[in-house]
């Protein structure tokens, strides 16, 4: 039988993934999502409360984590916009200036394996250019 | 060392711990590495993971068996937030991850159809669709296509922050298993919260419930006509009491109370509630009865299920109120006639009658309840939420609005 035990237990699985992909990952997108899928994972643990205990006070409770939810997704796109004009990337590495004092500047020593791209084949020149050739009907036709 | 001489948080320390490790060991071969990741060598560790948790949860809080349709659907929903929860941190593609993060969404909305509540289920898709649409536009918008790029082929610490992650939910599992020691499942009894599924609260009490609920709105037209004379005051309270009584005493059947004998009136209407024979009420009596574990030994289940305990109590309260209703109605529609007062008596009764109606509802129809509590107990949060949702509508615009005259 599946019990509120359950629940719980999925929604802190769910938390801690969310958890891991916000610390790790580093575009601006992924981690805006990471954190919505935090907030998936709280509402769980409320709707399954709001179950256990026969009432309705965390269903409602959901409700206001949907409409603050909603609010950061807008003002958080807002931001991703204008930081993107600034520096060009999603990258949230490119804003580490901002980080706390004595924390060594974090460097990304090893490359990058970008793929080879082959160049496309060229053939030297070779003969005479052709010259077109009018028959006395197309030049009437020019 | 023999692993069955362990004493059970060993044992359940061993397993969280375990599956943990493997988890954070999965992550950080899957997240994206400049120098190319192992990903077969990830996905079996989380599969192992994952194996390990799911013996534990079947060891520590037993077989699901009992009701293999709502195991089914749960194990379904769950496997598929988790997995495409994963998915969502270890793609490089933020396009992709935005398509898992559309299932990881899916799948809670089937979890929290699977605990009784349709109408966040139906929000929650509305939302986080528009909300994906959006993303989508703006992967497109900011990404580039070209190669490897620092933000989708780098993650910053993996280990570390695996770490962090896992023993997070370790410790969390931990305290849960601590927590729940006393609820251990035996094979013969009901454990307590076993009941967490099972409807509190029968068909046919809903639906007399509801009926009552529907007379009582009628009674409270009664209550409409002029009343500035006294004839017309009292006839007024006799039309209304002739189609009370009725209620009343099919709502005494519910939730218990004095049960008034059929046409035989009471000599002095305000003492109705000593008048007549008590009777205890089909909901207090089932779950009492119910209380007692099948072998006949054992607490009431009402002092152990939090759920019952709360029906339990509910129904109280509305037998409390019926005690006052007739008196209120009676005491306004007195010296000094107060048709509002009167009308509010009842009102209040039939609210508390479909709360306790909709208290354990399963899906589709505790959504008009939750309009009842979202506007009745919470309007100022509602209208706090709103203001923060205007709120943020304009600090997006001012964030994101370019500075100078667009060319």
């Amino acid at each position: 039988m599946i019990t509120l035990w359950h629940f719980l237990a999925v929604a802190a699985a769910l938390f801690g993934i969310g958890l891991v992909g916000f610390l790790t990952r580093r575009n601006l997108i992924t981690m805006f999502l990471c954190a919505e899928m935090m907030l998936q994972a709280v509402a769980i643990n409320f709707v399954a409360f709001a179950r256990f205990h026969a009432n309705l006070q965390g269903q409602v409770f959901v409700l206001f984590i949907l409409a603050v939810a909603a609010c950061e997704a807008g003002v958080a796109l807002a931001l991703f916009i204008s930081l993107y004009r600034r520096r060009r990337s999603l990258d949230s590495t490119d804003w580490q200036e901002l980080r706390e004092l004595g924390v060594p500047a974090t460097v990304d020593d090893e490359p990058l394996q970008r793929p080879v791209i082959e160049p496309e084949p060229t053939l030297t020149p070779a003969g005479a250019r052709p010259v077109p050739q009018l028959t006395a009907e197309e030049a009437a036709r020019v | 060392m023999n692993l069955f001489a362990l004493s059970q948080t060993q044992q359940a320390g061993g397993h969280i711990a375990l599956a943990a490790l493997l988890g954070v060991v999965g992550f950080f071969l899957l997240l994206p590495n400049p120098r190319g990741r192992f990903v077969p060598g990830g996905i079996a560790a989380l599969i192992a993971s994952a194996a390990v948790l799911v013996s534990w949860l079947v060891i520590t809080f037993g077989k699901p068996v009992p009701d293999l349709v709502g195991t089914i659907l749960f194990v379904f929903f769950s496997a598929g937030a988790l997995v495409f929860g994963t998915v969502l941190v270890v793609q490089k593609n933020p396009a992709r991850g935005a398509i898992a993060f559309a299932f990881v969404v899916l799948s809670t909305c089937g979890l929290f159809l699977l605990l009784a509540a349709p109408f966040l289920m139906a929000a929650t898709i509305i939302i986080y669709a528009g909300a994906i649409i959006v993303t989508f536009l703006f992967v497109l918008m900011l990404s580039h296509a070209e190669g490897p790029s620092d933000e989708n082929d780098r993650s910053r610490e993996p280990l570390y922050g695996g770490f962090a992650g896992f023993a997070f939910v370790g410790l969390i599992l931990f305290t849960l298993h601590q927590t729940s020691l006393g609820a251990k499942p035996d094979e013969n009894t009901l454990v307590p919260q076993s009941h967490l599924l099972l409807p509190v609260i029968t068909p046919e009490e809903r639906k007399s419930l509801g009926e009552i609920a529907t007379r009582l709105e009628e009674a409270e037209k009664l209550l409409d006509p002029d009343i500035s004379t006294n004839t017309a005051r009292n006839d007024c309270l006799e039309a209304f009491e002739k189609v009370y009584l009725p209620i009343k005493n099919h709502l005494t059947l519910v939730v218990g109370g004095a049960h008034v004998p059929d046409g035989v009136p009471p000599p002095n209407l305000s003492e109705l509630e000593t008048f007549g024979t008590f009777r205890n009420g089909s909901i207090r009596d089932r779950l009492v009865k119910l209380s007692v574990k099948p072998s006949g030994d054992g607490p009431a289940l009402f002092r152990e299920d939090e759920q019952a305990r709360a029906i339990v109590k509910r129904s109280t309260i509305v037998r409390e109120t019926q005690a006052t209703t007739y008196k209120a109605v009676q005491r306004a529609m007195g010296e000094n006639p107060d048709r509002d007062a009167a009308k509010a008596a009842v009102r209040q009764l039939r609210d508390e009658v479909l709360l306790l109606r909709g208290a354990s509802d399963l899906p589709a129809s505790n959504v008009r309840n939750l309009g009842l509590v979202l506007y009745s107990e919470h309007l100022l949060a509602i209208e706090l939420a709103g203001t923060l949702l205007l709120v943020a509508v304009i600090g997006a615009i001012a964030i994101a609005h370019r500075k100078g005259v667009a060319k």
